[in-house]
Formats: C-alpha cells, structure tokens, sequence
C-alpha cells in the first residue's frame, strides 16, 4: 500500500479566550490516500473545522495546535512556517468554504479573484492566468465565461458563486480540497448540482477530497470512508458503506436515526438526540457523548473510551465493544456473531 | 452607473436649492433683515439693495430675483458694507480657508487612515493603545480648546511659530492642526474598527486560504474594503472643516472666509450671512458628489444597486 | 485484546439527573442583565457614568452653596489667581501683613491669616520711569519694580516669598471683571447641561416621532420623508444652528431652540431603521398572527428592542449638544452674558490668555472631561448593547 497523502495523527487544537481554554480538537488522527474522498461528519462544534482549519494553519490568531502532527507528502504542516505554508495553500491544498455569499470579496471581480491565485503560485504572464481562468470557469460550468469573469460577486447566484469558489481551488491543480460544508447555504437543487460537480471534478482531476458537512446523505452519495466526529474527537470511523450498514457508536446510530429515509415507507418516527453538545471549555471527563447517550454506563462518566477495532478499517469510540460490555443490539450484536 | 450619477445631480440640486429658500425665508423673517424696507441703513446700501431687489415688489418676486441672482452667481450687495458685494467678501477669503482646509484634509486622510491601521493590525498591544488613547483624547477635547492650548504654548510659551497669520509658512501648523485633529481622531478609530472588521470577514479567510501572500491579503482585499466606510464620512469631515474654520480662523485671526462668516454674524451683515452660507453649501454639495463618485469606484456594489432600481 | 479488566458494576447504566443533557454551563441572563453586567465591567464607562452624575449634582446643587454669585463683580478684586505666593512683612510695631503679587496686573493684594483676600493695596507713589512703586507698611517701605517684577526693601535687601497659598474666598480665583470662576463655572455647567439635556430630548421626541412615522407608514411617505431627512443632513447642521441663532437672536431659549430643531435627523434615521427591520421579523409577524393590536405591538416588541440603539445616539447626542453650545457660544452667539456657558467662560478666558492662561484651565477641562465621560459611557453602552458581543 503507498504512503497516504495526508497524515493526521493525534492533533490537538485548543482556543483561548477570556474564560478559559477551550479544546476545540482533541487527538484526532486519520489518514487520507491520493485521490480518496473523506468524510468528516459531525454537529456544529464538533470540531470537524478547526481540525481541518488547524491542518491549513488558518486558525484564528485565539487557536492554536498544541499537539500533533500532519504529514502531507511526508512535510509537517504543523511545524511549517507562514511562508511556505502559504506556498502551498491554493495550490497543492486548497479549500472550499461554507457560505459562498461572503466569501468572495465584494469589491473585486471574480476574475481577478481566480487570476491572482494562478499569478501566486504558477510563473505565467497574466494573459495566461487569463486563459487558464476561463478554462477554469469552463471547468465549472459557469456559462459565457470570458465574459463573466469581469463581473462582482454579488452579481451572481449563490450556487454561481461556490462554482467561482470551486474554480478558484482547482486553479493550481491541487492534490487535496477540503470542502467545508460547501452546500450547506445553498437551496437544495443547487446542493446536488454542486455535489454533483465536485465528485465530477474529483475523479476527472484525480485529488483527494476532505468533505466536511453535518449532511449524512452528503457522506453517503460522495465519501469513500467517513470519520465521524463528535466533542473535538473521532468517535467513530470506518469505509462509508461499512459504516452506514453496521453503525458502530450510539452516535453514528443517533445521527442515522434522525435523518429521514424516503426509500422506507413504514412510517418510522424520526428520533432526534436529546441535549446537546458538551461545553468544551470543560469538556467531560469519560466519553463526550455519555450525557446524551441512550446506553450511557457507569463506565462511561468514568473515563475515555479508546477507539475499538470493529472490522474492515472499521473503528468505533465506545465502550461497548469491550470484550466485558454488555451487548446491545444493533451496535455490537454483529460483533458477537462475527 | 449613469442613472445614480444623474440621480446624485439630483438630489444635489433640490438641496442646494431648499438651502437657498430656506436661508431667504429665515432672513426675511429677522426684524430689520435685508429685504424688508423699513431700517436703518446707510443711504447707498439701501440705494444698492433697492436698486438689486426691488424692496419693495412683493416677497414673493423679491425671491425669485434673489434665486436669479444666485443662479448666476451674484450674491448681492453687502448690508453692513457699502460697495462691497458678497462675492467680493467670499472671494477675499477663499484663498486662506481653502489652504488651511485643503492641508486639513490632507492631514486627515494621510494621518487618520495610517493610524487606524497600525492600531488594527496591532490589536490590544501598545501602538493600538497609545493611537487610541491619543484618538479619545482628539475626539473628546472641542478644537478651540485644542487650538487655544496649542496657541499658548506653541506660539506664546515656546515661540516656535506665529500667534497669528498665514505670513510665514510655520503659521499654517497650529492653524491645520487644531482643525483636522478631531477628523484624524475620528478617521483613525473609524479605519480601526473597519478594518478590525474586514479582517473578520469569511472572504479574507478565502484570500489567506487561495495561499495569498500577507502583504496582498492585507492591502488588496482588506484594506480596499474597509476603506469604504472612511470615504463615506469624507463629505462630513469636509462640512465640518468649513464649519470648524469659524472658531478657527477666529483664533488665529486668519483672514479667511469662516472669520468674514463670524464676523457678518456679529455685525448683521445679513446679506453676507445668506451669501456665505448659500456658498458653503454649494462647496459641500460638490465635495459630497465627489465623495460620492469615489464610492463608486470603491464599491461596485452601489453601481449595481443604482442600476437595480 | 489486551483490554484491561473493568469491575462489572460499572457496566450498570449511568445514573444521570433528567436535566444533565440539556445543562448549560454558563448561567443565562436577561438581555438587560447581561447589558448591565458587561457596562458594569467597563471601567472608562462607568468612570464617565460617575463623573456624569457628579457634574449634575453639582451643577443643581453647586450654584446654591455658593458664597458668590455668577454675576456679582468686583472690579478691584479682578484676574485673581487660585494659588499665590504670599510675601510678609513685619512692621516695627509688629503688625505683619500679608499679601501676594498678581504679575498679570502687577497689583499687591493683601491676604488674610485664613487665606481670604482682603482689597488691593494702593502704592503710595508710583514712579513711571523707573517703573517702580512703592508701598507702605507701617514704617516699612517696600518697592515693586513693575519691570523686572520684583519686591524689595527700601534698602534694597530682596523679599522673599513666604509661602504658597490657595485663594480662600475664591477657591478657582477671578475673571477679568472679578466674578468668582468658581461659581461661573457651576452655573457655566448648569447652562450648558441644561442646553445639552433639553436640546437632546427635543431632538429625541421630533426623531422617534418622525422616524417612527416614516417607518411605519412605509412605502412612498417613508421615501419622501426619509428623502427630506437626507437633504437636510448634508448640510452640516452646524450653519442651520447658525442660521436660526441669527434669527432669533442669541440667548438660552434661542440655543435650545436651535440645537433641539436641528440634530433629530439622526435619531429619525435611527428609529426608522429599527422600526422597519423589526417590521420584518418573525416575532413581530407571530404576534400580528396571534391578534396582538398595533398599539400593543409598538410597546411590547419593537419599543424594548429599539431602546439599544436610541439610548446609544441619546447618549452621543449630549456631548454633541454640549459642544455645538459652546462652539456657538465660543464664537459669540449662544448665551449672553452675564449668563455663562462653558463656551463663553472658555471665549473669555482666551481674552485674557496671554496675560492670565490658567484662566483657560477650568472651561477647558470642565468641557473635556464631560465630552470624555459621555463619550466613554457612549461607547461602553454600545459595546454593552451589542449582540454580537456577547459571550
């Protein structure tokens, strides 16, 4: 097996404000392969983002990684400073944000916005940044493109935008794209064209993708392998069809259960997980999930639960897959007669 | 684009003009104002006021000769001074107001803005507090008290420059100094904050994340941002000059348009009072439009919103 | 696996209070709790606040204690300083007297044990040539050389100053026709907290009422009026203020007048934004749903959600009130004297400034301080007020 791409291994990311320190990401490891699509799924402060803020080296000036590493190509992005980091921000990894409204500058043309990314990284004459910019507009559909390349954002749609957004990412051919939450601000018809586009682009271009969301349909229709995440940690991950036919984690499981299935027409009722999440400027002591859990053990408050194997790359954050755990159907009763 | 140039032309003229009736109607209304026939004045400026306004037409054609009159650019006769016109008395103290005002304004932009940047970009450390507590102090302490304390100890105590008058060049420091220091104040805070704000903005994490060089993230896409906001109160900072210039010019004893301004008011010169005013105005109206255009450059979104409507 | 054994109690399910998965950890507050804590905090803010309340307790109740009115003259006892250096001298029947030499005048005048001062002490001859004067005490003579500004015995042995004292009957000195600074100064913050206060709620009452108007009405009454609101302010309404002073003459009422009649634009801008946002908002739309009226929606919902940004521009409006009124004042047409404001104290002292500069001392820094204080509580109310600031 080659050397993935990228290598996170036990990052830590903690900001600190006026009350206290708060952990936003605490140990997570993963490994990404050239050309695979990860999905990092999780609710809003989970700490999906900063992990992958914390790899960019893009924290605000209150974050910082206390911990950890993450090897691309064998390089620590950790360690590396400003400068060569941002040598390799947009063109060997770039990203892709959440709200395409805000995230172009409003007072240049979006053209602009793509050619000073090529001019950055790649030695060509503008008029080639030029050209090479509506191939990228091409690229991504945008339609009469040398001549929407003189207009402002604001003179597009949002789905218009993420597409200038998308173009700008893939301006320098990069090996990584992080898309963070990339449609959740968008109306649900341009949500499938844009995923569309990117899985699209992805095998054309052959790069790896991150694909951060809170979308579980996102991660089924799009990812190889999922992480799921949840109080800064991984709690459980795994190959996304492994991961969806047998959830592993009373999480997993919580989340699958709260999002509505079109193909069943039984009528089940759709379960949201109460409470919710930890406060991570005192994040609990066992398992971060344990308030909120429906099979919460004494265990649980007790202490942290390791990641347990479960099978086929397949590893889940809970305590129930200890070998003593009593067993609970659904989450370890395949394990027993696996 | 052209219809919100036309529309700005507009507007400017419908305010230049409610400025013009306004100013007529108040000064009608004084006891013994200039178009009232009964005072007493010397003979020749009654003569020279009866001979421009017939006083004794109805108020009503009165007007209409006076908007003729500025229309094309004749203010009229002095009321305290007798062969002197308002045009004369404006344009015998452009040439200091301008001078004071325009170095005020350089003063302004190019000390204001810089401030406010350095402070921004040094966000809770000793340069953003020393810029600030110098900025409160500027926007705090009225400029004739600024003025009068530099007066004494610059110009009396020290001896370094003039008391009075624009003679020698080092007479232009205190004078330029006390009227733009609030604007600096006020410019340097309001660059600060805006750029403390910009710098928050998703699109700057998009400039940083594009792998953008510090120097292009900073003035390219945050800076030109956040100056929007800082041309916009270019209008009012230029409004407030001319008016600061009263007090101003009055304590340096400069010979400028605001000092003939206090000075008409404290003789009754009522035609110097509608005159200058109706010219200040007109200057801001300029100034505002000029501002306004600028804007346009900066921020494509307002073409798109004129254009829109 | 190498798992560790774990005892088997802790496989009991966790027992947990019902309220655990919902707890929060911070305590919640109010929207005005909150307000109030965070401007409590704000050390600049609640230092102007305080001094805000001091200067009005004065400024009612100052006026009253004081020995001196702000318009008795006492043209002997005029441009006294508040601190002197006071020479004695002892005669040979042993009565000493004290005075202190005011070198802006180039008077002695005789000061009391206590500290009070008791007149002026006439030359016995005055030598114009030689710019000397001569005084006597008793069988003492000493000479006042006017030019060199020193005291001496007749026989030319130097005197030297015995101390430093604070003017006892007027504890911040004269002005130039010898009314006490003190009392001016109280009165002078009356005035100008007056103009301040009354001219803001003028301009309070005409904003929201026009603001409000607009707003509510909407549609094209809100564009022509809101129309009118932006021809007016691109005037600097400093020359409106000019304009009606000119008008009405100078004097009290004509600068509340003025000042109240002019600076609502603000305010009107303000209020119809709050109004016409909130308009818009869901709860508002959920109340009207429900049947509430709209006199019960303004007072219920909109009102407490607009008082933030409205006490902010209340609180910015004073300092602005205070300083068009001395700025007017300054420049000759706000209050006539005998009244006194602190535009005026300041006009008259830079009369007399090059002969008595710490005369600028107490209106200059009477205004500084309050622009200070309500910029300082401006400002901790808005950084209190606003949403995006809470923790």
């Amino acid at each position: 097996m080659s050397a993935p791409l990228l290598s996170v291994t036990n990052l830590s990311t903690s900001f600190f404000t006026s009350r206290g320190e708060v952990q936003a990401v605490r140990g997570v490891s993963f490994e990404l392969r050239a050309g695979e699509i990860l999905g990092i799924v999780g609710e809003s402060g989970s700490g999906k983002s900063i992990t992958c803020m914390s790899i960019m080296g893009l924290l605000r000036s209150s974050g910082r990684v206390i911990d950890g590493t993450a090897l691309f190509e064998g390089r620590d992005l950790i360690t590396l400073d400003e400068d060569e980091l941002s040598a390799l921000r947009g063109n060997d990894i770039s990203m892709i944000f959440q709200d395409p409204m805000t995230s172009l500058n409003p007072t240049l043309t979006v053209g602009e916005q793509v050619i000073e990314t090529i001019l950055r990284h790649r030695k060509v004459s503008r008029a080639e940044a030029r050209a090479r910019a509506i191939e990228l507009f091409e690229l991504v559909r945008i339609p009469s493109a040398a001549k929407r390349l003189r207009s402002y954002p604001h003179e597009f749609s949002g789905g218009m935008r993420q597409r200038v957004m998308i173009a700008i990412a893939l301006a320098c051919d990069p090996k990584l794209l992080i898309a963070d939450e990339p449609t959740t601000a968008l109306d649900v018809t341009i949500q499938r064209q844009i995923l569309a586009l990117l899985k699209e682009l992805q095998g054309r271009l052959g790069m790896a993708v991150i694909l951060i969301t809170h979308d579980l349909g996102v991660i089924a229709e799009t990812a190889d392998r999922v992480l799921v995440m949840y109080g800064g940690m991984v709690m459980e991950e795994g190959p996304v069809r492994e991961l969806f036919a047998r959830p592993s984690h009373p999480y997993t499981r919580g989340l699958l259960a709260s999002i509505p299935d079109l193909r069943d027409d039984t009528h089940h009722r759709l379960t949201p997980i109460p409470g919710s999440p930890p406060d991570m400027l005192r994040p609990p002591k066992g398992c971060p999930f344990a308030p909120r859990c429906p099979h919460a053990m004494a265990q649980c408050n007790a202490a942290l639960p390791p990641l347990y194997d479960a099978g086929e790359g397949h590893r889940a954050r809970c305590w129930l897959h200890h070998p003593e755990a009593p067993r609970v159907a659904g989450i370890t009763a395949e394990l027993v007669t696996a | 684009m052209t219809a919100y140039v036309v529309q700005r032309m507009l507007l400017m003229l419908v305010t230049l003009f409610a400025i013009i009736t306004l100013t007529f109607f108040l000064m009608h209304a004084v006891p013994g104002g200039p178009f009232t026939s009964e005072k007493i004045l010397q003979p020749e400026i009654q003569a020279a006021l009866n001979a421009k306004y017939h006083l004794d037409d109805p108020l009503w054609l009165q007007y209409l000769t006076y908007l003729k009159g500025v229309l094309s650019f004749d203010l009229g006769p002095s009321f305290k001074y007798a062969g002197m016109s308002v045009n004369q008395i404006i344009a015998e103290g452009l040439p200091v107001t301008m001078k004071t005002g325009a170095l005020a304004l350089i003063c302004v932009v190019a000390l204001g803005v810089p401030l406010g940047i350095v402070a921004a970009l040094n966000r809770n450390r000793w340069p953003d507090t020393l810029v600030m507590v110098i900025a409160t102090i500027g926007v705090a302490v009225p400029s004739y008290v600024i003025a009068t304390v530099a007066l004494y100890v610059f110009a009396l105590r020290l001896g370094w420059v003039p008391t009075f008058g624009l003679d020698d060049w080092r007479g232009y420091f205190l004078p330029v100094f006390a009227l733009s220091g609030f604007w600096i104040s006020f410019i340097a805070r309001l660059a600060r904050s805006s750029l403390l704000e910009t710098l928050q903005q998703d699109y700057m994490m998009t400039a940083r994340a594009k792998g953008l060089r510090r120097g292009t993230v900073l003035f390219k896409h945050g800076l030109r941002n956040s100056l929007i906001p800082v041309v916009t109160v270019l209008g009012p900072v230029v409004a407030n000059l001319l008016t600061g210039s009263f007090v101003i010019e009055q304590i340096f004893a400069l010979p400028g348009i605001g000092r003939h301004f206090v000075l008409s008011i404290t003789n009754r010169d009522y035609t110097a009072i509608m005159g200058i005013t109706i010219f200040y105005a007109a200057v801001l109206m300029v100034m505002i439009f000029i501002v306004d255009m600028l804007y346009l450059v900066l921020d494509p979104r307002i073409k798109y919103r004129a254009d829109a409507k | 696996m190498t798992d560790t054994h774990i005892a088997p109690e802790m496989w009991a399910p966790a027992t947990r209070d019902g309220a655990a998965a919902e707890y929060i950890a911070a305590p919640s507050l109010t929207f005005w709790q909150d307000v109030r804590k965070r401007l409590w905090a704000n050390k600049p803010a609640m230092l102007g606040l305080g001094f805000i309340i001091l200067l009005v307790l004065a400024a009612i109740f100052g006026p009253l204690l004081s020995r001196h009115t702000y318009f008795e003259q006492n043209l002997k006892l005029s441009n006294i300083p508040p601190l002197f250096q006071t020479y004695e001298v002892t005669d040979g029947a042993g009565a000493t007297t004290r005075f202190f030499f005011n070198s802006g005048n180039l008077n002695l005048y005789e000061v009391t044990p206590s500290g009070e001062v008791a007149g002026l002490l006439r030359a016995t001859k005055k030598d114009l040539i030689k710019k000397q004067q001569q005084f006597k005490f008793g069988d003492r003579e000493v000479v006042l050389d006017t030019a060199r500004q020193q005291l001496s015995f007749a026989d030319g042995a130097a005197l030297a100053p015995s101390g430093w004292q604070w003017n006892m009957s007027h504890w911040l000195g004269t002005d130039q026709l010898g009314r006490d600074v003190l009392a001016r100064q109280l009165y002078g913050a009356r005035i100008s907290l007056t103009v301040a206060f009354v001219a803001t709620l003028v301009n309070f009452f005409i904003g929201v009422f026009y603001g409000g108007l607009a707003g509510y009405l909407g549609g094209k009454a809100d564009t022509i009026m809101m129309r009118v609101v932006e021809v007016i302010s691109t005037i600097p309404l400093t020359l409106y203020v000019i304009l009606i002073m000119v008008v009405f003459n100078s004097g009290f009422l004509s600068v509340v007048l003025a000042i109240g009649s002019v600076y609502w634009v603000d305010m009107a801008r303000i209020v119809r934004g709050q109004i016409l946002t909130l308009k818009q908002q869901d709860y508002v739309a959920a109340a009207r749903t429900m049947g509430a009226s709209t006199p019960r929606i303004l007072v219920r919902h909109l009102l407490p959600n607009s008082v933030g940004p409205i006490l902010v521009t209340l609180t910015m409006l004073i300092p602005s009130a205070i300083f068009i009124e001395s700025f007017m004042s300054f420049i000759g047409l706000g209050v006539t004297p005998p009244e006194a404001s602190w535009g005026t104290l300041t006009s008259e002292a830079v009369e007399t400034l090059r002969a008595y500069p710490y005369q600028l001392f107490f209106p200059a820094a009477a205004i500084s301080l309050t622009m200070f204080a309500f910029n300082f509580l401006g400002d901790g109310l808005r950084d209190a007020l606003d949403p995006r600031l809470r923790t």
